[in-house]
């Protein structure tokens, strides 16, 4: 790049100093997650003073912090499937057909994006409350895939937009019928930007706390069951929990540069 | 134009995201409804009771002004610390690019409780940080670096960092370096360079970061929840107090309606404004 003409040398040094220092800030705090779930006392400190599993295994005789990363996990997997065809019926009218009121429709759809969580959440409460429906599972769905589709729509519409209707009149024109045109050709080329849309969602969903936890009724999602055993109990029995789902998080980013490169977040 | 309807899609297909549309919008209007309600538990009448007595007590007013203080100071430092990672990714070799996403990636997509969880292990008492500074014989008592506004405001910049950092790699990537490269041949300096073509050039990525972490920081609950332990609360967690302990769910339905409109004044103010300047910068 510049090699040989030495400028830009004092600002890349800055830059590696004061950009590596801050990513190692942050770096430093989930890694201190993981050495202090393996402390054998129950209190939160670092360094540890050896090594036990306990608060793993104490993570098997809590049946709230089970049960309730089933439930997110189930509700994360409904509300994204939900979500994404939602927001690819949505996207395919937003990009192919000219209306009125498109933008202002579109519009409306991103707006969860900027209505605080807890607004959001109060209107929810107060919404299923009017309608007598006290039960979690409907109000949370409905709430999870509100809040996901502004994710979904805005990948969607920005792929479909790249991909040219020309390549499924083509496939028409070759015989095939409308549907199978669609999935052959569109489908298939969108196809990275519906992984990446399904894991924004999924993220989305399953990390909810602040307008979820006006929702809870008769379940809670595990975000909700980490608050609460913060706020209460507060031993090492979280940084277990967190050091599992830190992993599964790797795992899933790991995955997600394999398949569809990291671009799709960092833009 | 025969051609042209085959793969035209049809309107009906939006029907499912106009149907989340009436429901979000429905959710909104019970908020505003619940908000005009004069007494606690469900009563008659429709009244502005609970706007008065909000803005009657200047007891109330503290939260927003926690939001706002540390929100705007926050996203400032957010930016500042911000910008030389986004400008490390965008200016560094394939495997160093890599491992910077990767830790901001996963830092992205952790939740906010976890990240948060891990900050209090390092600022707290017996935290990282306190443990460090004893040991080396620098302080002789912990830091209190939580449960106040220093340990709110550390959390909610380490939180939103990837808010800022994202946009502005994005920009900084796709600056062409031919335009710092003529810079320099006219003989200007390297900080003349990042002064007058690289960092004007960014300017969008820091508005759209800037709108983004703004937005997280106003109305973040978790972060002052825990890392605040209940010591300097902000609107939401007020709000969230006001709506599940205390039960009083038409005061707090009209105080999420004022953090409503204050939220998107912000947010469409700040809008308007970088769009206006940042058109006087290309123009």
């Amino acid at each position: 790049m510049r090699k040989g003409t030495g400028t830009g040398k004092g600002l890349k040094r800055l830059s590696c100093l004061l950009g590596g220092l801050v990513v190692i800030g942050m770096f430093i705090p989930l890694l201190v997650v993981f050495v202090i779930s393996f402390n054998p006392g129950n209190e939160l400190i670092f360094p540890p003073h050896g090594f036990s599993l306990r608060w793993y295994s104490n993570i098997f005789h809590h049946a709230s912090f089970l049960s309730s990363f089933h439930f997110s996990i189930i509700l994360g997997v409904v509300a994204t499937a939900v979500s994404l065809i939602v927001g690819l019926s949505g996207a395919l009218v937003l990009t192919r057909r000219k209306f009125r009121g498109a933008d202002i429709i579109s519009g409306l759809l991103m707006s969860p994006l900027v209505v605080p969580q807890v607004v959001i959440g109060i209107g929810f409460l107060s919404l299923f409350s009017m309608m007598h429906v006290y039960h979690s599972i409907p109000s949370l769905l409905a709430l999870h895939i509100i809040i996901t589709l502004p994710y979904t729509l805005r990948v969607l519409v920005a792929n479909l937009s790249r991909c040219p209707v020309s390549m499924e009149e083509a496939a028409m024109v070759l015989g095939a019928g409308k549907y199978r045109a669609f999935v052959e050709t569109t489908l298939r080329m969108i196809k990275p930007g519906m992984v990446a849309s399904a894991i924004f969602a999924f993220v989305t969903s399953f990390d909810n706390f602040t307008a979820s936890q006006f929702l809870i009724w008769d379940r809670a999602t595990l975000p909700i069951e980490i608050y609460a055993y913060i706020t209460k109990e507060n031993d090492p029995t979280v940084a277990a929990v967190s050091s599992v789902l830190i992993l599964m998080t790797v795992g899933l980013v790991i995955l997600m540069e394999r398949w569809v490169g990291l671009e799709t977040v960092t833009g | 134009m025969a051609e042209q309807t085959k793969t035209s899609v049809s309107l009906g297909l939006l029907l499912p995201g106009l149907f989340c549309l009436l429901l979000f919008g429905a959710s909104l209007f019970a908020v505003g409804i619940l908000s005009l309600r004069p007494e606690r538990l469900a009563g008659e009448g429709i009244g502005l009771n609970q706007y008065l007595r909000f803005f009657d007590d200047t007891r109330y007013l503290i939260y927003f002004w926690r939001s706002f203080k540390v929100s705007c100071y926050g996203t400032l430092l957010t930016l500042f610390l911000g910008y030389p990672v986004a400008y490390l990714m965008a200016r560094s070799g394939g495997r160093i690019r890599l491992t910077l996403t990767l830790v901001l990636v996963v830092q992205f997509f952790t939740s906010y409780i976890i990240r948060a969880y891990a900050l209090m292990l390092v600022l707290g008492n017996n935290g990282l940080i306190n443990r460090l500074l004893l040991k080396l014989g620098m302080i002789e008592r912990p830091l209190a670096l939580m449960h106040n506004e220093t340990g709110v405001a550390i959390g909610l910049i380490m939180v939103s960092l990837p808010f800022i950092v994202f946009p502005v790699y994005s920009v900084l990537r796709g600056i062409d370096l031919r335009l710092e490269e003529a810079a320099e041949s006219l003989g200007a300096g390297e900080w003349q360079v990042f002064w007058n073509v690289t960092l004007p050039l960014s300017l969008p990525g820091m508005a759209a970061g800037v709108v983004l972490a703004l937005l997280f920081q106003v109305t973040s609950f978790i972060v002052p929840g825990l890392l605040g332990g209940g010591y300097y609360d902000m609107v939401a967690n007020f709000i969230c107090d006001q709506a599940l302990s205390v039960l009083n769910i038409p005061f707090a339905s009209a105080v999420a309606m004022v953090m409503l409109a204050i939220t998107l004044f912000l947010v469409i103010g700040l809008n308007k404004l970088f769009e206006r300047n940042l058109k006087d910068v290309s123009a």
